[in-house]
């Protein structure tokens, strides 16, 4: 396969002469490998990229609805595979793309977490109501490591 | 059938793999597009419910904030810019354990701003706890 690929390269896109002086050093070698390129390092590389981006593939399930971040000045850059929840400016609690109940956050965070203690980020609307996000807090800290609250980034 | 004939003699068994490679783009492909960098920036007040026993009998410092939006702290209303400095003198004794109580229509924006600037104060734990009725 090799030398069929390297033979169809060859023949469209490199002139005759080139070719028969990079490889027709010998009889023998012109014969057995016929102008082909060796394509292993190129599948090579191709397999490494494609193990780096399976290994470093969090799929960070989106709450689903975009909300207006309060500002701070002291904000700091989160954890990147986090559990996101969100709460609207309508007092409602998404995740995954979903409403969800604020009982059902704890359950959901070991679902999303598996096993692995996920720190969970709660993105806030800043007109929602506080002692709902308090309690959001709250639920989340009985089962996560860590709970953090999305703002703007400071200017 | 040419090509077949050529490579037989030397007596080597080809096997296709431009099929693989294929689908190894694909792949590859594949999970660059799906890699999502979720890029969050944000506070994380941090508070251990277990409170030591020696910051058990002081009670922390408190803000309560009011439906109507203001700021409370020892009965007299203050500004958002006053929270840091408050917070940093009162720090050394206190030990920084902040207490924000939210009353029920108050906004998360504001607890947000507060929390953000007792911690600009100094803070190390900051507790968020709702108000009832």
């Amino acid at each position: 396969m090799y030398q069929q690929i390297g033979k169809h390269y060859h023949s469209t896109s490199q002139p005759r002469p080139i070719q028969m002086r990079l490889y027709g050093r010998s009889k023998s070698l012109d014969d057995e490998q016929d102008g082909s390129i060796n394509v292993s390092p190129l599948i090579d590389v191709v397999f490494i990229l494609l193990i780096f981006f399976i290994v470093s593939a969090t799929f960070v399930s989106l709450p689903g609805v975009e909300v207006v971040r309060p500002d701070a000045q002291t904000a700091d850059s989160l954890k990147r595979n986090s559990i996101l929840f969100a709460l609207s400016a309508e007092d409602k609690i998404f995740h995954g793309g979903e409403e969800v109940q604020l009982p059902e956050i704890p359950r959901l965070i070991e679902l999303g977490s598996k096993d692995r203690n996920k720190p969970v980020v709660i993105q806030t609307d800043q007109w929602a109501d506080a002692t709902l996000l308090a309690k959001m807090i709250a639920e989340a800290r009985k089962i996560a490591p860590s709970v953090s609250i999305a703002t703007r980034k400071p200017r | 059938m040419k090509r077949r004939a050529h490579s037989l003699p030397s007596d080597q068994a080809e096997i296709n793999v431009s099929p693989l490679i294929d689908m190894v783009f694909i792949l590859l492909i594949f999970f660059i597009v799906a890699t999502s960098f979720v890029n969050e920036v944000g506070i994380t007040p941090k508070y251990k419910d277990s409170a030591s026993p020696t910051t058990e009998n002081k009670p922390p410092l408190t803000f309560r904030l009011s439906a109507s939006g203001q700021i409370l702290q020892n009965g007299s209303v203050i500004g958002i810019e006053e929270v840091a400095p408050i917070v940093r003198t009162s720090h050394s004794d206190s030990k920084a354990s902040i207490l924000v109580q939210v009353s029920p229509g108050s906004k998360a924006g504001l607890a947000t701003e507060v929390m953000d600037q007792a911690l600009l104060g100094g803070a190390k734990a900051i507790k968020l706890s709702p108000l009832l009725q």
